[in-house]
């Protein structure tokens, strides 16, 4: 999940742009997704084919989520065909309505978690969440699990842990108590907050960003961190002195919905079926650090074998990982975020 | 005036008055033609400011489900961190104004005294941070100010310091990067004041036997109240909103108000929670800035001269 | 009390002083005796360094050399809060953000003197400047007159043993002016300091001093007490600059002076031998018959111009064979009248012998 710095404001200006858009041509769809390499690389896997395969014109749009398309859908005003969001937010959107059913009869789920297939919002890439170190710091000896990072005598040094993504802090804290991953979910939320209360005197960043995390990492200015792996690998490949794997990850997905309204609805579906094929789906680890949502990509003889361990959703990786449940965060995201802010404000 | 005083005396109503009618209607007609000349002022601050913030008012009073009530602004007082974010924007803003009027002040100061020319130049200086990007700026001090930075490197380097100083990722660094962004904005309308300090008078205070320190505390500093007014208040309010810098400099635990707004805009699924807090920051500006008024509308010119 | 003024009235021996902006020379060798107590006018035109000097006098520009005594103490060096020196400012200077009486009292407040005695202090110098009861008063809510009253008051309510004035009522109408003239002499004669006063306003200078030394380019032409400037003056400058007159060349030769081919008759030695111009002003000629030469005057033939009346008097221009400009003014006696020829006609103009003043033909 590519997460944003979001200027609200950008989002009513979209609203009344949007009243100037024309109607689509039926053979014309637009897709938004975050913009940036992910989604260069979302071109070249499954929205360059999916024009090719089904003749039609795909255009392309940016979003900042789940805001978005509750302006387009409350305003009438829907001018995406399928856009991304993060599971969670799907999972929020679905509950308010927000989406167009899916047709599991054009759309073939086979291969995607079940928890990431819903009516109305499926699966289709997966972020993982890992504990980054400083080789520089820690040689080869550096924290492998959160309970090390936690152990701030055994493992002194600097800090940071993501501030603006509660849900994957309070995993990664629920995990520090020693929780095993398959029982992290349903996260105790209290037990969570504690569990970050007892390190955030060492926290010394708090990061709102992908890009800042990475920053933070580069330039020293912690020695650990928890950070997206897309960011991690950016990191290890430009020579960065770091250590990161997926022990103990906090995998999180991104799914595509059709926003209530959407004047392209038939066609968007069979694009979105092409898009959650094991065909495609296998283009995407080629392009980017995102694994694919559907596991059967691993088989279609597609990846080659030595890029298959480094990607988060291999079959091998997932087990080493907790699945966010988008449906647990659904109801209690909220409250959990508010309790979360308050803690970890000065 | 003249005119329609001696009509009432003879006619007893202006009316009956020579051309009384004719001028009357004249008087109408250059109101209505002023109107006209206003109107595009009026209309544009009427959409581009009466409206959103009415909208924005109105948004605010309902709740996720689209019913009338309370609920978003019962939410500064039920979770702590509403009253946490607000009393760090007020120590952000009231820190910056204070850096950077010790900044400030000697700076412009140093600008009024010197000939025109130098004076344009250093300005340039003064102004030319405008020209780059807040975003950039902000980053530029991150690269100085981090604990592998310029600085700490440097002062490490020298052995002034055997560990790294906590300038970036704290409230330090971000009341370095605002005082920064915001420096000019009080510089300028108090540069601006000082030039119109009359230097007779500097040299009158003198003549009459004040030292050159007297003559700075009781007639240049008194004087130059009224651009340090503006400069602290637009510095002040502009801090009370401010996004970027808090974002990039106080690594997630120095939370400002417009942040808040950010986080809180995207956790509820209405828009309603983020427009209290976008109302509750207008309201208090607009109270702040009442206060000053206040203080310095009616009472600075009869103050000073009561010492 | 104010009144002790004249005992402590002290003289000023400027002498020397330099004064450079740049390569610009503003002031050069410029000499002055300022005697205790008396009312000297700095004149000149615009631009000739009086508010230089002036600024010197109170030490807010520093010359490049020069000394300035005070009373004997040399003060070219000490600041100008030290210099007890009272000035009031063209613009009047006063701050905006005191009341009147705060702007009064302020130099008895750096002066540390206590608030009862501040108080009645800045009640006399009111009352000096007639402005009782308007203490109170902010700045802006004065009139010009009032304020170049509240102004004087300040420079003098700590009672200095000098006071500088920069031309002090040019900024007022000019009635008010007029009226501010007197009651500044007045003033002066009562409270006997030491005053330097500039004016580009050769009547303000005529009325009001003691002595006049006009300035120009940088440079004292001539100091002497107003008539005598008036009636003798020794420049070409100074009799330009001082009331109206009007220059004819004349020659000095083998003792005498020459105007063509007439000699003159005058009452001072003549100067040395070479051309000079004769002043002559509009009230010294007269209109004369040739016959009248034996008389002891001066004549000097020309065509009538124009003839302007004014009421009691008349002017009339007239045009010397040499093609000069002379006028000629006196009163609207009907004797005079009678004489006055038609414009076009010749007319002969005579000045007395003791009226003849020669000045250098630069
Ligand atoms: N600060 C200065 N720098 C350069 N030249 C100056 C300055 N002040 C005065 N002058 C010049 O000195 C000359 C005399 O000025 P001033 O004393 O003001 O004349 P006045 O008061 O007789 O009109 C003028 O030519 C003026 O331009
Ligand atoms: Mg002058």
């Amino acid at each position: 999940m590519t997460k944003r710095l979001c200027i609200h404001g950008l989002a009513i200006a979209g609203l009344l742009a949007s009243a100037a858009v024309p109607a689509s041509a039926a053979d014309t769809i637009t897709v938004a997704s975050w913009g940036g390499t992910y989604q260069e690389a979302q071109t070249k896997a499954f929205f360059d084919p999916t024009a090719k395969d089904l003749g039609i014109t795909i255009k392309q749009d940016t979003t900042n989520g789940l805001d978005d398309v509750r302006l387009q859908v409350t305003g009438n005003a829907v001018k995406w065909d399928i856009t991304e969001l993060g599971a969670d937010e799907c999972a929020r959107g679905s509950k308010e309505g927000l989406f167009e059913k899916l047709d599991y009869s054009v759309i073939d789920r086979t291969g995607i978690n079940p928890k990431l297939v819903h009516d109305d919002w499926v699966g289709i890439s997966y972020t993982s969440v890992v504990l980054i170190y400083r080789t520089d710091v820690f040689g080869d000896k550096g924290p492998k699990t959160w309970a090390d990072f936690w152990d701030v005598q055994k493992f002194p040094g600097r800090r940071a842990l993501s501030g603006s993504q509660a849900t994957e802090t309070l995993s990664v804290a629920a995990l520090a108590k020693g929780i095993p991953i398959d029982k992290v979910y349903p996260v105790d939320i209290d037990g969570a907050l504690q569990s970050v209360d007892k390190v955030k005197g060492h926290i010394d960043a708090w990061w709102t960003s992908g890009a800042q995390a990475m920053q933070l990492v580069k330039d020293g200015e912690v020695d650990m961190a928890s950070i997206w792996n897309g960011r991690a690998g950016t990191l290890k490949k430009s020579g960065a002195p770091v250590s990161f794997s997926f022990d103990q990850g906090v995998l999180t997905a991104d799914c595509m919905v059709i926003p209530k309204g959407s004047k392209n609805k038939d066609i968007a579906m069979k694009a979105l079926a092409k898009f959650v094929s094991p065909d495609l789906q296998a283009n995407l680890p080629l392009y980017v650090d995102n694994g694919p949502a559907n596991e059967k990509a691993f088989e279609t003889g597609k990846i080659p074998q030595d890029r298959i361990k480094d990607i988060n959703s291999s079959p091998e990786n997932v087990k080493k990982q907790v699945l966010q449940d988008p449906a647990f965060w659904r109801d209690t995201l909220v409250e959990a975020t508010e309790k979360f802010n308050n803690l970890i404000q000065q | 005036m003249s005119i329609a005083s001696a009509s009432l005396n003879h006619a007893g109503r202006p009316d009956h008055a020579l051309n009384g009618d004719a001028l009357n209607a004249d008087a109408r007609r250059e109101a209505r033609g002023m109107l006209a000349l206003l109107s595009p002022g009026l209309f544009l601050v009427f959409a581009v400011i009466i409206v959103p913030i009415g909208w924005l008012f109105w948004l605010s009073l309902f709740d996720e489900n689209g019913q009338l009530s309370a609920a978003n602004y019962a939410r500064f007082f039920e979770q702590a961190s509403y009253i946490k974010t607000f009393v760090t924007t007020f120590r952000v803003a009231f820190t910056v104004t204070g850096a950077c009027v010790l900044l400030g002040y000697p700076l412009a100061y140093m600008l009024s005294q010197l000939p025109r020319r130098a004076a344009s130049i250093c300005l340039i200086f003064v102004i030319l941070p405008f020209w780059t990007s807040v975003l950039v700026r902000t980053y530029a001090w991150l690269v100085i100010l981090q604990r592998k930075g310029l600085v700490n490197t440097w002062l490490m380097d020298l052995g002034v310091i055997g560990q790294p100083l906590p300038l970036a990722n704290n409230f330090a660094g971000v009341v370095i990067g605002m005082t920064h962004i915001m420096l000019p904005f009080l510089v300028l309308p108090l540069y601006a004041s000082m030039k119109t300090i009359d230097v007779d008078c500097l040299r009158a205070s003198m003549n009459l036997g004040a030292s050159p320190a007297a003559t700075f505390r009781q007639i240049f500093f008194p004087l130059s109240l009224p651009g340090l007014a503006s400069g602290l208040v637009i510095v002040f309010v502009l801090c009370l909103g401010f996004f970027v810098t808090p974002a990039l400099m106080g690594g997630g635990k120095v939370i400002m108000w417009a942040m808040r707004m950010e986080q809180t805009t995207s956790l509820y699924s209405n828009w309603g929670a983020g427009a209290a807090l976008g109302v509750v920051l207008l309201a208090v500006t607009l109270a702040l800035l009442g206060l000053f008024h206040w203080l310095l509308g009616t009472r600075a010119t009869g103050v000073w001269s009561q010492r | 009390m104010l009144l002790s003024l004249a005992q402590s009235a002290l003289p000023i021996g400027i002498s020397g002083i330099e004064k450079r902006f740049g390569a610009v020379s503003i002031l050069s060798d410029l000499s002055l005796d300022v005697v205790a107590g008396e009312f000297l006018t700095l004149l000149g035109p615009s631009g000739s360094g009086k508010t230089t000097l002036l600024m010197i006098l109170a030490g807010f520009v520093r010359a490049n050399a020069g000394s300035i005594k005070v009373g004997g103490e040399e003060i070219i060096t000490m600041p100008p809060h030290k210099r007890n020196i009272g000035m009031v400012f063209q613009n009047y200077a006063l701050f905006p953000h005191m009341n009147v009486f705060h702007n009064i009292a302020f130099p008895l407040k750096q002066r540390r003197v206590s608030a009862a005695e501040t108080a009645g202090r800045v009640e006399r110098a009111l009352d000096l400047v007639q402005l009782n009861g308007l203490g109170e008063r902010r700045v802006d809510q004065l009139s010009g007159g009032q304020r170049q009253r509240v102004a004087l008051a300040r420079a003098i309510v700590f009672e200095p043993r000098i006071v500088l004035m920069d031309e002090p009522l040019s900024a007022l109408d000019k009635s008010l002016r007029e009226h501010m003239q007197i009651e500044l002499r007045n003033l002066h004669r009562r409270l006997g300091m030491t005053t330097v006063y500039v004016t580009h306003d050769q009547r303000e200078a005529i009325t009001m001093s003691d002595r006049i030394a006009v300035m120009n380019a940088g440079r004292i032409e001539q100091i002497d007490q107003p008539e005598v400037l008036y009636a003798r003056p020794r420049t070409k400058f100074v009799a330009g600059f001082i009331g109206e007159s009007s220059f004819v060349p004349v020659e000095s030769r083998n003792g005498s002076v020459w105007y063509e081919d007439r000699k003159l008759r005058m009452t001072t030695a003549a100067p040395s031998a070479g051309r000079h111009l004769m002043v002559v002003r509009p009230e010294k000629l007269r209109l004369v018959a040739d016959a009248d030469e034996a008389g002891g005057v001066n004549l000097l033939p020309a065509t009538v111009g124009d003839v302007i009346y004014q009421g009691d008097s008349f002017v009339c221009y007239a045009t010397l064979k040499d093609g000069r400009q002379v006028t000629l003014r006196d009163y609207c006696r009907s004797d005079v009248l009678a004489k006055l020829p038609a414009p076009g006609e010749p007319i002969t103009l005579g000045i007395d012998a003791q009226d003849v003043v020669l000045v250098a033909d630069q």
